[in-house]
């Protein structure tokens, strides 16, 4: 397989990664051991891969590494800061917004994103804002109530 | 992971129209299509990346709104000069399509490339009448949206990059629309779609365009509803009387999503209500605010 040279930020660290030209952006995550950004539908559905380039979210495992070239990218590994948990996974945690626990990277990096955008929403929004993130475990309502704490403890 | 042999990143559009000149090659840009579904991978062994050409760009000149093959759904559903544009319908086809994770990702260009007779934005471009404007290695060509698709995910784009769509814009302001999805949820890929855009003059209509998604091997034009339109009163009895042509028209097919027979039947459903919101009788969504 040939190989791509690219450089980026991860989590606020630059970075040069040598990665497949088909590789996707997940497996060089997971390549690098960031291995909390899940794989797990593949297909672009469940947006359980979620991490944010450039401010933005989006699915790792439909993009490839090497289109990473010169971004900023922030994966849930990225977000607690000196030991402390960042206030959407403290809100997680306080709700137990999670159940199995697989899909909650992605719901948190999809939070990240959305909360950046909209730091007051209400709750139609919140449903909105994660209507693409899937949980197998059915749990759909604490994180609703997860990202609305967050947002208020984000003003605090 | 893609079983390529190379990644190319052009920088300029007269590079990457020569590497897509060879065998085997293909774009990518969102690459939510490419990455998940082996059909558009069949014989391609190296990509060719198209987001580095400058071309992210949504802009009006010279009486058409002109939006670049980088610009992503989002861009597409949050830009007011679409939501602006016959009551928002492509902004609004944009603003549906997948998640937002998707739309952060995918762009309107490739939505096209892809050809996919479902696909949320199609029916929008061709009530809007856009035309397609490609570069290969033979110059520049415009293709009207109309004559782009040939089949499912087949189009006359052979190995031509999408530079741009292109809208006009004369007479637009006249220009009343209205867009209706039917999915399971907004995010899934519809079972039906449909857009129409309709000129009124003294309570008549003078212009109609009525595109159903999801019902034919391409997005399907309804001619014959279309010219069922021009000339009669913007009522609901008018919209009844098309959304029976319309049943009669598409031609579905059954797959997991729905069975034939309900798309026929959603079909008019969706007419009646694309149409409604065209002529004021509904009020037309804003889908974007949660874009």
């Amino acid at each position: 397989m040939p190989e791509v040279d690219i450089a980026l930020t991860v989590n606020g660290r630059a970075v040069k990664w040598h990665v497949e030209a088909g590789e996707t952006l997940l497996e060089a995550l997971h390549a690098h051991h960031l291995k909390g950004t899940k794989l797990i539908c593949g297909t672009g559905d469940c947006c359980g891969c979620g991490v944010l380039l450039n401010g933005n979210s989006i699915n790792a495992c439909c993009m490839l590494a090497a289109q990473a070239e010169g971004g900023d990218l922030l994966t849930i590994e990225g977000l607690a800061q000196e030991g402390k948990l960042h206030p959407i996974q403290e809100a997680f945690a306080q709700e137990g917004a999670a159940q199995c626990g697989y899909c909650t990277p992605g719901f948190i990096m999809r939070a990240c994103a959305f909360l950046q955008e909209h730091p007051h929403p209400n709750e139609t929004e919140v449903r909105a804002a994660l209507a693409g993130n899937i949980c197998r475990c059915t749990g759909y309502v604490k994180p609703v109530a997860a990202v609305l704490r967050a947002a208020e403890m984000m003003h605090e | 992971m893609l079983k390529i042999a190379a990644y190319h990143s052009p920088t300029t559009l007269i590079e990457a129209a020569a590497l897509l000149a060879e065998d085997g090659r293909t774009a990518i840009a969102g690459g939510t299509d490419l990455l998940v579904n082996p059909r558009y991978m069949v014989g391609v062994r190296e990509v060719v990346d198209i987001r580095r050409l400058g071309l992210n760009y949504i802009r009006v000149e010279n009486g058409w709104l002109y939006i670049g093959a980088g610009a992503t759904m989002r861009t597409v559903a949050q830009r007011v000069e679409l939501q602006g544009l016959a009551n928002g319908i492509l902004a609004r086809g944009a603003a549906v399509c997948g998640s937002p994770n998707i739309r952060n990702m995918a762009t309107l260009a490739g939505n096209i490339a892809s050809a996919l007779p479902s696909a949320d934005t199609p029916p929008a471009l061709l009530a809007l009448d856009a035309e397609v404007v490609l570069v290969g290695m033979r110059g520049e060509r415009v293709v009207p949206l109309d004559s782009f698709f040939v089949g499912p995910a087949k189009s006359v784009r052979e190995r031509d990059l999408i530079r741009e769509l292109r809208i006009p814009l004369a007479g637009s302001n006249a220009l009343r629309g209205g867009f209706y999805k039917i999915g399971r949820t907004a995010e899934d890929i519809s079972m039906v779609n449909a857009a129409a855009t309709l000129k009124i003059q003294d309570g008549k209509i003078s212009m109609a365009r009525l595109v159903l998604g999801a019902v034919a091997p391409v997005p399907l034009r309804v001619s014959r509803a279309e010219e069922a339109l021009v000339g009669q009163a913007a009522t609901e009895e008018t919209f009844q009387r098309v959304a029976e042509i319309v049943r009669d028209e598409v031609r579905p097919i059954t797959d997991h999503r729905a069975t034939a027979e309900y798309r026929r039947r959603i079909s008019a459903v969706a007419t009646v209500r694309a149409l409604r919101q065209a002529a004021g009788l509904a009020t037309p969504g804003e889908e974007w605010q949660h874009a």
